[in-house]
C-alpha cells in the first residue's frame, strides 16, 4: 500500500509520460538557463573590458598599428611585441588635453626550455598607471618588488611558484582576479622587472629591435582631460609624435559590443522560439492527456472527488513534472556551462566573464520556479475543462 | 437513509427532428427506502442510467429535486455534494471504473484517501473474500478481467459501507456463480445493516432479490408488483 | 536482463567514450614542434584508466556472482580518473590550453558519471542478492 501522495503516486507509476513531460520542461530550463548565464557572462566581459581600458587613446609605434593584431592582445592574450622610446611618454604629457598618460611595455616569452610558460609579460609603472594597476592592487595589496610577478587567473600558477622567463627566476607573488578578457593570460611586473627580462631574451638572442638601451615601452595609455574633445587630442598626439599612431579605445570596444549585441539578440530570439513552441506543445499535450484520462478522473470523481481536488491534482501533477524538468534542465546546463566555460570563451572569441556565484544561483532558482509555474498554467485549461465534465458522461463514454 | 426523487426529469437538447429537445427521463418520482433491495429494469436505451447517476448525483437533473433525508442533493454545492459521494453514497458505475496508477486495494480505499479517513482496509479485505479477489489486491487494473474489475468496483462501494448503494448492471461482466455472489451480498448489505440499495439491470435473475421493482419504459417508470 | 546490469552497460559505454575520446576528440594539447607537455602523460594515464575500468564493466556485465565486488572495485577506479588530470599529473600552464579547456572537464565528468553508476550498480546489485538469500 502506497501511502504517497496521489499527484506523486500518478507521476511514479506513469514514469514513461512523466518523463515524456519533464524532458519537454528540461529544454526549457536548459535554454532559459543556458542562455541568460551566456548572455549575462557577454556582458560581464565587455563591461570588464571597458573598465579596464579606462583609457581615451592607446599610442603605439606606428608599425604595431595594425588594429586586429592589438584587438587580439586583448581578447584573446595573442603574444605580440613592439618598442618605441621612452620618450613618448614625456611627449605625449605635453599635448594640450592629456590628464593622465602611463606607459606598458610588452614581451613574449618563449616555448623552449629558457622558459616555464610561452606567456604575455606586461611591464607596468604602479606609480603611473590607471588601467590594469587598480585590479591589481585588489589582489596585491603592496607593491611589487623586483622579480615579483603578479598572474592574470588563466596563468596556472600558484602564489609563492617560481616561473622561469628567459633563464630569470620570477616569484609569483598574486593571482589576480578574472576579467574574462586577454588581460587574465598575461603575467604583469614592473619596469624594473621588466628591463630586466628585456635584457635576458637579448641575450638568448631574442631580437626585440630596441633601438636605446633601456629605456623602451611598447604603449602608452592616456586619458583625456574632462570636457576635452578626444578626437582632437588624437589627432593632436599624431601630429605631435613621430612614429607613432594614436588609437581611440572606443573603435576597440564599439567592435566588440556590436559582436556582443548580435549574439545576445540571437540568444533572445532562440530562447523565445524555444518558449513558444514549448508552451504550445505542453498546452496540447495536456490537454491530450487529460482526454486520455478523462475516465479515470470520472472514477475519481464518483469516489468523492471535489472539482477543486481534482484541479489541484492536476496542477500538482505538472508542477511536480515542472520542478522535475527544471531541476534537470538547469543541471545539464550547469554542467556543459561551467565546466567548460573557458571552451565557450575560446568559441565565442569575445570577452567572457561568468556571472558572480550569488547571481548564478538566482538565476538557477529563478529558472526552476519558471518551469513550475509554466508547467502548471500550460495544465491549467486543461484541469479547468476537466473539472466541468460531467462523471456521468465521461464514464459511458469509451465503453 | 431515505432517497426520494421528486419530478425528476432529464431532456437533451437535439438539431434534428421535430421538436428541439427530447426527454431521455420523463418527470419520475420514488422512494428508495433503507433496509431493502430496490431493482430498476427495462430495455437499453430506456433512460435507466441517466436516472440512476441523477438519483446518486453526478448528473443535475432538468427539473425536479433529489432529497437525502429532507437535504436537497442538488442545492449542496460541489464540494459538500462530493464529500456525501464519496462516504455515504456508494456507486457501481457501468463498465470499467479503475484508476489504472493504484493497485486493486488502493482502488478499494481511494474514497477514504481522498478525505483521509482512516482507510477501512479490513473491511475491504472481508469483501473481497467474499467476492473472491483477496488474491488480487497488489494487482493492477490493467492486470484483471472484465469481472475482476467489476467486482473490484463492488467492493470499492461496499467498503465505504455507504447508506445508499447505487450499482448500474453489476452482473453484466459476471458468470452466473459471481452473479449470485453479488446479488446475496447486496441483499444481506441491505438488510442485516439497514442500508438502501438501488440497481438498475435487465437481467431477470436479479428480480428474485429485490424487495421493490420498477419498471422503465421509454423514460416513463411505473412500479412492478411482487 | 537484470536491472543491476543497466549501470554496468552504462560504464562500459563511458569507459569506450573515454578511451576513444583521450585518442581523438578529448586528446590533451597536441604541440606544434610534437614536444610533450606534461599533459601528454596525464592523457596517457586516463587512458589506462578508462581501460581498467572498461574491463571491470565487461565483467560486472558478465559475471554475476562478482557483479557487487566489481560494482565496488569500480569505485576507486574512477575517482584515480577524477583526480588524474591536474591533481595527479600536471597539466600545461595555462587554462587556455587544450587539456585544460577540454580534457580535463570532460573526464571528470564521464568519470563521476561513471562513478554514479557504480554506486548505483552496487545497491542494485546488493539487493538483489540479499533478495535471492
Amino acid at each position: 500500500m502506497n501511502k504517497l501522495p496521489l499527484p506523486l503516486v500518478n507521476l511514479l507509476r506513469k514514469p514513461g509520460r512523466t518523463l515524456a513531460l519533464a524532458l519537454l520542461i528540461a529544454f526549457l530550463a536548459l535554454a532559459v538557463f543556458g542562455g541568460s548565464v551566456v548572455v549575462l557572462s557577454l556582458r560581464g566581459g565587455l563591461q570588464s573590458l571597458e573598465a579596464r581600458l579606462g583609457a581615451d587613446i592607446i599610442l603605439v609605434p606606428s608599425e604595431a598599428q595594425s588594429k586586429v593584431s592589438f584587438q587580439n592582445m586583448f581578447l584573446q592574450g595573442t603574444t605580440g611585441a613592439f618598442y618605441m622610446d621612452a620618450s613618448v611618454l614625456d611627449k605625449a604629457l605635453e599635448v594640450e588635453g592629456v590628464e593622465k598618460a602611463a606607459p606598458q611595455t610588452f614581451l613574449a616569452s618563449l616555448k623552449a626550455d629558457c622558459c616555464s610558460i610561452k606567456i604575455q609579460v606586461i611591464g607596468i609603472d604602479p606609480a603611473l598607471d590607471f588601467t590594469v594597476q587598480p585590479w591589481i592592487s585588489r589582489s596585491l595589496s603592496r607593491e611589487m618588488g623586483d622579480m615579483d610577478v603578479a598572474v592574470g587567473c588563466k596563468v596556472e600558477a600558484d602564489v609563492g611558484e617560481t616561473i622561469r622567463v628567459y633563464d630569470q627566476r620570477c616569484k609569483v607573488t598574486a593571482r589576480l582576479e578574472p576579467t574574462g578578457t586577454g588581460l587574465d593570460t598575461a603575467v604583469y611586473c614592473n619596469m624594473d622587472t621588466m628591463n630586466t627580462l628585456l635584457r635576458a631574451a637579448e641575450e638568448k638572442g631574442v631580437s626585440h629591435r630596441i633601438e636605446s638601451g633601456d629605456s623602451v615601452i611598447s604603449a602608452v595609455y592616456v586619458k583625456v582631460r574632462d570636457g576635452a574633445d578626444i578626437d582632437a587630442v588624437n589627432s593632436c598626439l599624431n601630429g605631435h609624435i613621430r612614429k607613432v599612431t594614436a588609437v581611440r579605445t572606443r573603435s576597440m570596444i564599439t567592435g566588440v559590443s556590436d559582436s556582443l549585441a548580435g549574439i545576445s539578440r540571437t540568444v533572445t530570439i532562440l530562447i523565445a522560439a524555444v518558449w513558444v513552441l514549448a508552451i504550445v506543445i505542453l498546452l496540447l499535450t495536456f490537454v491530450l492527456i487529460i482526454r486520455e484520462r478523462s475516465r479515470e478522473f470520472a472514477v475519481l470523481r464518483l469516489a468523492g472527488a471535489s472539482r477543486g481536488m481534482l484541479s489541484r491534482m492536476v496542477l500538482r501533477e505538472s508542477a511536480l513534472c515542472g520542478l522535475l524538468g527544471g531541476v534537470a534542465g538547469t543541471g545539464l546546463a550547469a554542467l556543459l556551462l561551467f565546466p567548460f566555460a573557458q571552451l565557450i570563451e575560446s568559441a565565442l572569441n569575445l570577452p567572457y566573464l561568468m556571472p558572480e556565484t550569488g547571481t548564478v544561483l538566482l538565476l538557477a532558482v529563478g529558472t526552476v520556479l519558471l518551469s513550475v509555474g509554466v508547467a502548471a498554467l500550460s495544465s491549467v485549461t486543461a484541469a479547468y475543462r476537466l473539472s466541468r465534465v460531467d462523471p456521468g458522461t465521461a464514464l459511458r463514454e469509451g465503453n | 437513509m431515505t432517497v426520494k426523487a421528486e419530478g425528476v426529469s432529464k431532456r437533451y437538447f437535439r438539431k434534428a427532428g421535430g421538436a428541439n429537445y427530447f426527454y431521455a427521463v420523463q418527470p419520475v418520482s420514488l422512494e428508495i427506502a433503507p433496509g431493502g433491495v430496490t431493482v430498476l429494469t427495462g430495455r437499453s436505451g430506456s433512460g435507466k442510467t441517466t436516472l440512476l447517476n441523477m438519483l446518486c448525483g453526478l448528473l443535475r437533473p432538468s427539473e425536479g429535486s433529489v432529497w437525502y433525508d429532507g437535504t436537497d442533493l442538488y442545492a449542496l454545492d460541489d464540494k459538500v455534494l462530493s464529500r456525501l459521494r464519496s462516504g455515504q453514497i456508494g456507486i457501481v458505475p457501468q463498465g470499467r471504473s479503475a484508476v489504472d496508477t493504484l493497485t486493486v486495494l488502493e482502488n478499494i480505499l481511494l474514497p477514504a484517501r481522498l478525505y483521509r479517513r482512516p482507510l477501512p482496509e479490513a473491511a475491504a479485505v472481508q469483501w473481497m473474500e467474499k467476492l473472491g479477489i483477496a488474491p488480487l489486491r497488489d494487482a493492477r487494473p490493467t492486470e484483471l478481467s472484465g469481472g475482476e474489475l467489476r467486482r473490484m468496483a463492488i467492493v470499492r462501494a461496499l467498503a465505504q459501507e455507504p447508506e445508499v448503494l447505487f450499482a448500474d448492471e453489476p452482473t453484466g461482466d459476471l458468470d452466473d456463480e459471481n452473479t449470485r455472489l453479488v446479488l446475496s451480498a447486496f441483499r444481506d448489505y441491505a438488510h442485516e445493516k439497514e442500508k438502501a440499495v438501488f440497481m438498475v439491470t435487465h437481467e431477470n435473475d436479479a428480480l428474485q432479490y429485490a424487495d421493490r421493482v420498477y419498471r422503465m419504459d421509454s423514460g416513463n417508470i411505473t412500479r412492478q408488483p411482487g | 536482463m537484470k536491472k543491476s546490469m543497466i549501470p554496468a552497460g552504462v560504464i562500459l559505454v563511458l569507459s569506450l567514450v573515454i578511451v576513444i575520446g583521450e585518442m581523438t576528440f578529448l586528446a590533451p594539447c597536441l604541440h606544434e614542434d610534437g614536444a610533450f607537455g606534461p599533459c601528454h602523460w596525464a592523457g596517457r594515464a586516463l587512458l589506462g584508466t578508462g581501460c581498467v575500468l572498461g574491463v571491470l564493466a565487461a565483467l560486472a556485465l558478465g559475471v554475476k556472482r562478482v557483479r557487487p565486488g566489481v560494482y565496488l572495485s569500480a569505485l576507486p577506479v574512477c575517482a584515480l580518473g577524477i583526480l588524474t588530470p591536474g591533481t595527479l599529473i600536471d597539466l600545461c600552464h595555462m587554462s587556455t590550453m587544450r587539456c585544460r579547456m577540454v580534457t580535463q572537464p570532460s573526464m571528470i565528468i564521464l568519470f563521476s558519471a561513471a562513478m554514479l553508476c557504480a554506486l548505483i550498480g552496487a545497491i542494485l546489485s546488493a539487493r538483489e542478492r540479499s533478495h535471492h538469500e
